[in-house]
Formats: C-alpha cells, structure tokens, sequence
C-alpha cells in the first residue's frame, strides 16, 4: 500500500457549527473546516460552485453553495432526498462530517459587470442562485438592476424570506415573490412566477440584462418560453443543472449529459449551450 | 526508434528477467477452448507464457482502474479517521496486444489529463510496465471481431508501450518506447538488427493487414451523423430495444471511464469507500436521489454510449474516438450492438434518409 | 491471482462464468466464450456476482435464539441443539410435525441430502423447494404429457429455429442469455412470436405480438391449434408413430373458432392465425414458457405442450417445449426429490416398487403419503400444522407470495441455513451460516438440463462449512450412520437414486462444461434434446381440453381487469441482490420512485382518467379494496391493470386467492383517484 498524494477523492473534516430549519425537509447547515488551512483554501470559491458533502459511512452527494464568497459564513442548505442527505439531516453541532471542493465553474461574474441581473427562481432552485445575487449585492456598484421573481408552492415553501426582506430594504434590489396557492396569511400575488413578469409596477429590462433561471423542470421550461418571447438572447439566459454525480471532479461519468460532465464543465451553463448539450430538459 | 533483435528462444529468459525486476509479471495465458485470460506468471506456468493467443475476453484495462477500488478506510469516531491509500505493485504485461495498449492510452488522458489527476489510477499506471506483443499470427491472435485496422490501433502499436515485441520466425524483433523499455537493452539476449529485420517487419505486417475478417467499423460517417444530431431518434430506438442492459460492454470496453462509489460497511464503526465500474446501460447511472432520471428509456442510454464515444467534441477532447477496435462488445452483446453493428446501423439509416430527402 | 470456471448462481440459465479471485476476495466476475449456453454473454447479475460472496455482512457463527435476541454458540452446540429438537418434537408430535423446505437456489447435494434427511432419517414427506405449487403444476403437466419432466432441447438450438414462440416470461429481464439468444436468432430470420399481456422488450421484436387478456391463454392456443389442423400444418406422422389421445384431440380442436378466440384474448384473429401458421410451417419451431412465479393454470401449460405435439415439434434439434426455470437450480431440486410427493428422480411415493428401492439404497423405512407442500407448511396452522421447519437457503418472508410470518413465530423449531441473516433468520431458533456461492465445490441443473459443476473460487471464511455437510452432520447425530466425506460423493449416490444422473460423476463432469441429462452408462456425454428416439417405450400424450367457458366480461362498474404475478420486480428482493451495489441500485430503482408500491397503468387509461407517475389511486374490487400509487407504463394494455409479484397488499386484499395470481380467475375492479 501506498499514499495517495493530491487525492482528488479524499474529504476534509468539516465541524458542523449550527442548523437553521428552513421550510418542511429543508435546513441550511453552518459549518467550518478543522483544519484552518483547509478553511482559507476553500473559501476562494466562486460563486455557482458547489461541493462534494461526506457523511461518512453513508455516503457522498454534491451540494451547491449558498453563501456568497463575500460572506463570512460557510454553509449548506439541503433538501431531505435520499439516504446521504437525510443522514446530514441527523446530525448535530458538533458533529464531524467531510468536505471536498469547490467545485464546477461558477458564474463567470465578471462578465455580467455593467449588467442588470434578473433571477428567477422556482421552490429550492434560489438554494444555488442565492450565492450569485449576494455577491451582487456585495459588489452593487458593478451591475445595474437587480430583480429577484421567486415562486413557490405555498408560503410555507418560500426560503430565505428574512435574508431577502432584509437585502431589499437596505442593499437596492426589487424581490417580487408568489406562490402558487395561497392560504391566509398570503397577501401577494398569486400565480406562475414568471405572471410576475407582467404585474402593473413590474418592468424588466431585456437589453443588457442577463436572466438566472433555476428550478423545478417545469417551472424552467415555462420561463425560459417567457423570456425568449420578451426577447432574450440564449446566450443571456444562465441556468446552473443539477445531476446525479459520484465523484465531482469529471471522472465518474454519471452527470455526463450531451457534451459535458455536468460537474466540471458546469454546473453553470448558458441556455445556449444547453440547448445544444442535449437531454437536459 | 531504438529495436534490437533476440532469438525467439530467449523469450523465457525475457519472461524471467521482468520476474526478477518486477513485483509480479501478467500475461495472458490459453483456458479451456477459446477463453483466454491473463493471469500472474508463476514458477509453474512461466514456460507457458504464449507469444501467440486470442487477446482475453476480460480487458487488462483492471490493473490500472480494478473493477472494486478502496478510495477510503473510514473510522467513525467523534473525530472521524479516514485513511486513503493505494494498492498499486511494480507490474509488467507482458503479451498486451495493440488494441489494449491503445486502450490504456486512452484510459491515461482521460484520468491523468484535464483540470484532475486521479491519483489511484497515477499510481496503478506509474508502476506498470508493457510489453506488446504485435498480432502477427492470424490464425491465433485475430479473431471475426477484430478492427483494429479501423480504430488505426493495430496490428501494430506506433506508441504508448515500453517494448513492442515481433515474431519474425526465429527470432523476434523488440523495439524500445520508453526509456525503462530500453534500459533492458543491456541484456545480452538483445542484439542489434538489420535492415533486413526491418524489412521483415514491414512485409509481416502488410500481408497481417489483409488476413482481418469479419468485423469492419467506418466511424466517420456516423461520427459526422452523431455530431451533426442527424441521427432519428427511431434509429436509436431501434438500437436501444435491441440492449437487455447488462452492462457487458462498458465493463468489456478498453476506453470506458465512468464508475460509481459506496460505501460498505467493514465492522461495527469501520466503513470503506470503494468505487466499482459502473455502465451507462444501466437504468440506475443517471437516478439522481429523489427520483427523477432524465434518461429513463434504454434507447436513450444507448444514445448516451455512442455520442460519448463518437461525438466529434469528445474525439477533439481525448484525440481519438473512444473505441480501440477490440471487438469485445460485438461478442458480449446479447443484442448484437456492438460498436462496428452500431456504426453500421447509422450508417446506413441517415444515408437512406439523406437518399429518401433528395429523392 | 485465479480464474475459476464456474456456472453463475443467478437464474436458470446456467451461464458458465468465470470467478476471478486473489487470495480470499472473488476480485471479479466475467463470461467463459466457450460455454455453450452463453457464449461470451451474461447479464448485470452475473457480472456483479462476485460482489456477493465478498459481502461484509456475512454470518460468520451460528447463531442460538434467546429470550431477546441471539448468541453465538460453537457449531458443536448449534447442531447438537438441532438434532436434539427435532428428536424430541418428532418423539412429541410426530413425523408428520417435522418439515424441510430448500431453495430453488441451493445445491444438489444439499437438496438431496435434505430430502433423504427428511425422509429416511425424519420419516416424513413434508420436503418442498421454495416455489412450492408454482412450479409442481408445470412437472405434473409435463411428466402427464411427455413422460419427462424439463426442457426437452437446448438453449444453443435456438439459434437454428425456424419459429420461437415465448410465452408469459419477460426473457430481457428475467432470463437476459436466453432473451439474447432469441433477439439474435429473430435478427438473422427466425419468426418470433410473443404471447404476454405485457408488452415487453421482446415484444418490441415480434413478428406476431399477442397482447392477450389475462385468462385466455387456453383459448389462443386451442384456436391455434384449430389453425394448424385446418391448414393442414399437423405432423400425421409423427402424431401417428408417438401420440395417443389424437382423435379425442381432434375432436375437440374442432369446437375452437378462431373468430371466437380473437374475441376472447382481445387480440386480432389475423393475428393468431399468422402466429398458428408461423410456427406450424416451420422446420423446427421451440416453445417457452416460464414455470417460476408466473405459471400458468394446468390447462394453459397443456394446450402449449399440444402445439408441439401437433406439429411433431419434439425430438428434433431447434424445436422443443422449454420449461423455463427461473432460479439456478430450481430443475435440480426437483430432481433431487424436493418435492412433498416424489422421490429423486420423480418416483412417486406412493409407488410401491419405487419406494422399495429407496428403501434399500438409503437403508430405512419410508414414508408412503405425499406430504405437505411449501404452501401448507408455510400457512397452516393449528392441526396438522408443522412443528418444526427446516430451511436451507430459503427465505419465505421475503419470496412467498404469502405472508408466512404468523406461522414462522409459533414454531417450535426453525432452523434457518444461509449465508446471511435473512429477514426469516429473525423468526429462527437456530441460524446456520453456511458457504457461499464461490466458497465450495457442488452442481447446479440449468434449465435445459445441464448439471453443471460450481466451482470453489476461494476458502468459505473460517469456520464455515458447505450447507451439505451440516445437514449431514445432524443426520448422523439423529444415528444416521452417513459416510460422505466430499461433495463428489454425495454426487456418487444421486447417480445411483436417479437414472437420468447415473453417469454424471464429477470427474465427468468436469471435463467440458457439465453434462445435459440423461447422463447415463449409454450416454456418458448427455443428451442435447431428448426424444431422439421417440418417446422411449411410452407414447406422447395429447390433452383434450375442451373449449373453455368464456372469461366473464368485465362489469360495467369495474372495467379494469388485473394481471398478477410476474416476477419483473422479483429479483429486488432476492437476498443476492441486497449484497451487490449495483444490482441492488438497479433492481430498487422502482422502489425508490415509487416506495410505497404501484400498479402499472396504460397509457391510454390514465390520460383518460388524469394519472400521473405517483398519481394515488385506489383500487375497488368485489372482495376489497387497495389504495397504492399509479405507475405510467407503455407495456400495458388498455383495460388492465398490472400488479407487480410483491405488491403482497393489493394482491391479498383483491385477488383473494392463488387462482387469481395464476391468470386463472380475472379480477375486474375500478379505479377511482384518491
């Protein structure tokens, strides 16, 4: 037997620091390495990349990462799907798990500079957008508008309200929210997110505004209709896929979709480039 | 090119100085009726390592990427000890035929190149040393399902061994690929060539040339139909109702990559992880957790198998098309869709539908 | 590093693989090209199968229930405990209170020794494999018929058939060689005829695709057989030289109307006329037919095995009647005698003589009565209940098609063997790990007969004996007085119960791959297709069925009828495939969509009715009611509705009884969303 220098596969030991419940089967995780050095390495990320999360003797899955690299805080936040994740959902403060990344090539921030910037998000899909519009808001004098349309099923599966509320208030960005049934409680609009296009008060700008769309199937396929009807070009329209992956660094092959590991050619690709990938939607 | 000549009944001695400098020594040896495999050279079977045998069913791609790999030993604890470590011997091939050289080649790029280094496969491939042997025997050494000719990998590797050895009759021609290849040239069973060596060589190989059989494989029509998105998706049902999913041809395949990981429980708190070869003729390689699989139908999973191999983009990527020309998939096919079928079958379909449109 | 050749533990097919190995770990699992069967082909279950034997989780020790909960003990105690048990419950309750039940899975020898421990040493015919009635019917069927009980031919001989006819078994997932084997000869020019209610991937090939409604098998075949009389397609001379019962046969073909039949099976009569003619005009025409979970009723099996007598398709090369087995030795078992009213060889034992000779060759007094059948040992309870149970490899919780929990716990004795703690080992008194597949040297009987050596790849972890010599090691603590020292010798005596095994020496066997029975003094190479000669001394016989009543039309108020049974999802629940990643990811795959169960719904039906993949239904029946998730599929027809082998809830709250699985009985229900 012997070592395995730069092991791509292998885990950092990450310390789980606090656990906020976000809605029903979703929490966000705070958490820091053990190692420092680790910690400083890691926190290069881009926005749009993601990680590779180890609960060990269970298993492994990638997760996006929600905070932006401005952000002081590492953190997660995690949908109850399979066995890894509901083994993430067990855990305690405290509790050690393992970490492998960043991974994937973000958002290309640099290129939207002067830009305004539309996100559109469907139920957990604002979980990997949340990195990139914060970032924004951190570097505000770069980009232009900034608008939010965030929709959901119901109030209750609305995430990050307080953040959103409170980034709209103070950092200068539209959040228009909906859902698509309400109770109530509910005063807003009711319907389809992107109904929220057209609201008396609402404008979008297409000229030099570039769109995140992410979401369920559905949801993003209906968007995507919208905005090229509005006119939006393919190559301004950005989603981030998400797909089954074992290893994250381009040598399983499970996300291997059209012409493209998802995890090291993506997760962030242009409506463009996903229309030519193939099988994606 | 650095080639000496030795007299083909040195080959033993050969076998034994790789035994003497290697921590152990493969080669293929003959089984009952056509199987073939390759297996360790003992003290009882070194006299039988052949020059000549059909190339084993089981690929040698598992020295370098084993079908279950160790990645962690896991310790759960309140602070978790996770261990990585790699079993990887000083070995030797000897009797890798040119498919199977160009077959690790591709494994190479693929698992050494782009922005990630796998470091299990580095270690695997850093200590592995091959001797090709050039397919020279038709009778023996190529079979229906050869088209090595087509996949430009064969009879004869240009590259990517570190000795080619050829029979010539009595004596047999060793050429060096490598600098640890040509460092055994100090043997004194080596001795320096001649041009007639080389003329032999060449005549050897041109008649080799026209002794293929069956199987013919013309990639770049339907690399062109694959890129260009020409190809119906009825062909591709066609060919997919045609795959009972048995993951035969991935794990068969020379070029194929893509595995899966778990972990397995070892002891009450001790877990490995492994990774194990995984094929996309499965229904499970794209479930993502919590259901949804945007691959669901068989036929679209042969499509994934093909565009990966055949796409222009890919071949670019990894400099060649993902096929080495072994002819394994024809024969573990149960639907008979093995690459040169499926080239075919394209083939002709869009060329049908480009006659049907003009007509 | 080692290549051991060997026959994959998987399906009935018998594929001969090869087991890679170093040191005690099996590293890999690969097809041999040379064996017959497959050729260089095997499926995701063979490839993975070396994944099983390396399993973490085997048992290591056996294991003693307590008041909680287990404890390891020394084999010693263990079987010493066993024997004692059974001692004593037998001197209590008698024979007739004492059982064994053994896997379609499990070796010969330990099928054989285990019935001979039953019978000679326990003095009982409760002796059963796991599939119990399922299969019997099919070996009454056939001995009834043809005088032998299995595949008449080969599976390489389907490649030279002119017609194949596949029947009921989904062969690209169950049995992927021989769903190859066929796809391939279709691809080269033979006609491919598929009867199923589902469409599935073989159905995708056919040249004729008979959809038909659950239930109405008799009727297709009869009206096929109508087909081929009044085409003159009938070998005279054939029925002439071998078959009794044909002008009682004839006779009653005449009452089958084809018209009448497309009407019945919900099929077009042009249909069943070119599948008639189809494999009526060709040179050598094989029929298949699954006798695992999904059998049919006896009339079914009969009028199949009709066509072939008809048309004089047996006792010829490419043609034949293929009784397939879904399990790697389910043949083998019932070879063996695990059968509640056949000895070895399927002597009946309430025949005298044949009891006579068993008597002599095992040296004890024999039971005369059948016993009871795995069903009846498995469900009955109070009088005549058994007392004490024996499983070997078998592991009724999860594979009976019934719940067999409530009998299991009020056992006095439940002695478990297998190589993993299965969810039966938890009702268990005494948990016997046994070796594993890969860890000893024994023979398996494909479905085309073909005995087959198992070889040992590596050592069983320490302490740990083949399943065979525990059973004998308690037989001879019962005073039984066996002598056995390998497994060959235990092969030695089962050539001298069955004649058709006479030859089947391991030595011989181990010189090509195995050998088809018979396997006797006069042919020490075996037979590739039987009847070469005739029917030996006996004649083939027809089986008058009678034009069935027409199946009931569904009720205006339950429009949907249910198709039961098949064992597509069986293998999720096989405990091999819990232990291998892969498979266990590919054969869940269902589940995890779907959790909670589903049935399976056309296309058609559920744009009409507003269902979605999950959508929640309920399922309303005359004897009860399920609610369960809809499943989408393209397989279906309109108007059924497909219930998955291990949807046990809806199977027992609608179909009420074993008929109902079988095709036998419909069961009209509707669908109301929930």
């Amino acid at each position: 037997m012997q070592p395995v220098p730069d092991n791509i596969y292998l885990p950092q030991i990450a310390i789980l620091d606090r656990v906020v419940e976000e809605i029903a089967e979703v929490k966000t995780f705070y958490w820091h390495f053990e190692d420092p050095e680790a910690q400083a390495a890691f926190k290069r990320f881009l926005p749009g990349q993601f990680a590779q999360v180890s609960i060990f003797g269970v298993g492994e899955f990638p997760a996006s990462l929600p905070p932006s690299p401005t952000e002081a805080d590492l953190f997660f936040t995690v949908r109850k799907v399979g066995s890894v994740t509901a083994a993430l959902h067990a855990l305690n403060p405290g509790d050690r798990f393992g970490v492998r990344g960043p991974y994937g090539n973000g958002f290309p921030m640099r290129d939207y500079s002067g830009r305004n910037l539309l996100f559109v998000a469907g139920g957990i899909g604002l979980i990997p957008l949340r990195s990139c519009l914060n970032y924004a808001l951190d570097n505000r004098d770069r980009y232009g508008m900034i608008q939010l349309f965030y929709g959901a099923r119901g109030l209750k599966d609305l995430m990050y309200l307080g953040a959103l509320r409170e980034w709209e208030m103070a950092r200068g960005f539209e959040c228009h929210l909906t859902v698509d049934r309400a109770d109530d409680q509910w005063t807003g609009n009711v319907g389809v997110v992107s109904s929220l296009f057209k609201k008396p008060g609402v404008t979008v700008p297409v000229a030099n505004t570039t769109a995140f769309v992410c979401g369920p199937p559905i949801m993003f396929r209906f968007v995507i209709r919208d905005l090229i009807e509005m006119g939006f070009k393919d190559q301004d329209i950005v989603s981030t896929l998400e797909r089954y992956m074992k290893c994250g660094v381009g040598k399983c092959g499970h996300c291997c979709i059209g012409l493209a590991y998802v995890c090291a050619d993506g997760p962030v690709f242009t409506y463009g480039q996903i229309k030519h990938l193939g099988e994606v939607i | 090119m650095r080639a000496r000549v030795m007299d083909k009944a040195h080959w033993l001695a050969l076998i034994d100085r790789l035994r003497a400098d290697f921590d152990e020594v493969i080669a293929p040896f003959a089984g009952r009726g056509r199987d073939t495999y390759f297996d360790r050279v003992t003290d009882a079977n070194r006299a039988r390592v052949p020059l000549h045998v059909p190339n084993p069913y089981y690929p040698p791609k598992r020295y370098v990427l084993p079908p279950i790999e160790r990645l962690l030993q896991i310790h759960l604890n309140s602070t978790p000890r996770i261990q990585a470590a790699v079993d990887a011997p000083r070995r030797a091939i000897v009797g890798i035929r040119s498919c199977d050289t160009a077959g690790i080649d591709h494994l190479d790029r693929f698992y050494l190149g782009r922005d990630f280094r796998d470091g299990y496969y580095a270690a695997h491939r850093q200590n592995l040393f091959l001797v090709n042997v050039v397919c020279t025997d038709p009778e023996v050494d190529i079979d229906d399902d050869c088209f090595c000719m087509c996949a430009d990998t064969g009879p004869a590797a240009r590259e990517h061994f570190d000795l080619q050895v050829m029979d010539l009759g009595d004596e047999l021609l060793v050429v060096a690929g490598s600098v640890t290849g040509e460092a055994l040239f100090a043997d004194p069973i080596f001795r320096k060539g001649t041009p007639a060596h080389l003329a032999r060589r060449r005549d050897i190989l041109a008649h080799v040339r026209t002794r293929f059989k069956v199987s013919t494989s013309w990639y770049w029509s339907t690399v062109k139909a694959i890129t260009l998105g020409e190809v119906a998706d009825s062909t591709w049902e066609r060919i997919g109702n045609r795959c009972l999913e048995c993951g035969g041809c991935s794990y068969m395949c020379p070029t194929c990559t893509c595995f899966t990981v778990t972990e397995r429980r070892l002891g009450p708190d001790d877990f490995e992880r492994v990774r194990i070869w995984d094929a996309c003729a499965l229904g499970g390689f794209t479930r993502m957790a919590g259901g949804f699989n945007p691959r669901r139908a068989a036929h679209d999973r042969r499509n994934r198998r093909f565009f990966r191999k055949l796409a222009h983009y890919f071949i670019q990527r990894e400099l060649s098309v993902a096929c080495v020309g072994c002819g394994r998939c024809v024969e573990v096919c149960h639907g008979d869709i093995g690459m040169p079928q499926v080239v075919e079958i394209v083939r002709r379909t869009t060329a049908e539908s480009a006659h049907a449109a003009r007509a | 590093m080692a290549h051991t050749l060997t026959t994959c533990t998987f399906c009935g097919v018998g594929c001969g693989i090869y087991l890679e190995s170093a040191g005690r770990t099996l590293t890999g699992a690969y097809p041999s090209m040379s064996h017959p069967t497959n050729q260089g082909r095997i499926c995701v279950r063979g490839w993975h199968v070396n994944e099983v034997a390396s399993s973490p989780d085997r048992l290591l020790r056996p294991l003693l229930r307590t008041d909680k909960d287990f404890r390891e003990v020394s084999w010693d105690e263990a079987l010493g405990y066993v024997a004692d048990r059974l001692a004593r419950i037998q001197a209590k309750s008698g024979s007739s209170a004492l059982g064994v039940i053994a896997s379609p899975r499990g070796s010969n020898e330990e099928a054989y020794l285990l019935q001979k421990l039953a019978r000679a040493v326990l003095g009982t015919n409760n002796v059963d494999h796991g599939l119990g009635a399922y299969r019997n019917h099919s070996i009454d069927v056939l001995l009834d018929m043809l005088g032998v009980p299995a595949t008449t031919n080969s599976i390489p001989e389907l490649s030279e058939s002119s017609a194949i006819i596949v029947n009921g078994v989904d062969l690209g997932l169950q049995l992927p060689t021989i769903g190859g084997r066929v796809l391939r000869a279709k691809l080269r020019g033979t006609k491919l005829i598929v009867i199923d209610p589902r469409r599935h991937r073989l159905a995708e090939h056919a040249d004729v695709f008979l959809q038909l409604r659950p239930g109405s098998d008799t009727a297709l075949y009869g009206a096929m057989a109508k087909v081929i009389v009044d085409r003159g397609l009938l070998d005279l001379a054939f029925l002439k030289a071998h078959c009794r019962n044909v002008e009682a046969f004839l006779e009653v073909v005449h009452a089958y109307d084809v018209l009448w039949a497309a009407d019945v099976c919900g099929v077009p009569p042009e249909a069943i006329e070119a599948a008639a003619i189809a494999y009526g005009a060709g040179a050598a025409s094989a029929i298949l037919f699954s006798t695992g979970v999904e059998a049919y009723g006896n009339h079914a099996i009969q009028a199949l095995i009709n066509l072939a007598l008809l048309t004089g398709n047996i006792g010829k090369p490419g043609a034949g009647v293929f009784a397939l087995t879904e399990h790697n030795n389910l043949q083998g078992v019932c070879d063996m005698g695990m059968l509640p009213n056949r000895f070895p060889g399927y002597v009946p034992v309430t025949d005298e003589a044949g009891r006579k000779q068993f008597e002599v060759l095992w040296g004890a007094p024999l039971p005369t009565r059948p016993g009871q059948g795995a069903d009846q040992m498995l469900a009955r309870r109070g009088h005549g209940a058994v007392r004490a149970l024996w499983l070997c490899r078998h592991d009724p919780v999860m594979a009976a098609s019934a719940d067999a929990t409530e009998v299991l716990r009020q056992l006095d004795l439940l002695v478990v063997q297998h190589p993993f703690f299965t969810e039966t080992a938890k009702f268990a008194h005494v948990v016997l790990p046994v070796a594993a597949f890969g860890e000893e040297q024994v023979t398996f009987t494909s479905t085309e007969r073909r005995i087959q050596l198992v070889g040992k790849a590596v050592d069983p972890p320490p302490g740990l004996a083949p399943a065979w010599r525990q059973i004998a090691d308690v037989a001879n603590a019962l005073g039984a007085g066996w002598e056995y020292l390998t497994a060959a010798e235990v092969m030695k005596e089962i050539g001298r119960a069955v004649p058709a095994y006479a030859s089947a020496g391991y030595e011989n066997l181990t010189r090509e791959y195995g050998r088809q029975w018979p396997c006797t003094g006069d042919k020490p190479l075996g037979t590739r297709y039987l009847f070469e000669e005739g029917a030996g001394g006996r004649r083939f016989s027809l089986a008058p069925i009678p034009r069935p009543a027409r199946p009931p039309v569904p009720p205006l108020d339950f429009p949907f009828t249910l198709v039961f049974g098949h064992s597509l999802y069986y293998w999720h629940q096989n405990v091999l495939v819990q232990h291998s990643e892969t498979l266990k990811r590919e054969y869940q795959i269902l589940l995890l969509d779907f959790p909670e169960g589903f049935v399976e719904v056309s296309v058609e039906d559920a744009k009409r009715i507003g269902l979605r993949d999950g959508t929640k239904v309920r399922l309303v029946g005359t004897a009860g009611s399920a609610v369960t998730a809809a499943r989408v599929a393209p397989e279906v027809k309109p108007g059924m509705i497909f219930v998955p082998f291990f949807h046990r809830e809806v199977r027992e709250a609608l179909g009420g009884n074993g008929a109902a699985e079988n095709g036998r009985v419909p069961v009209h229900v509707r669908l109301e969303r929930v």
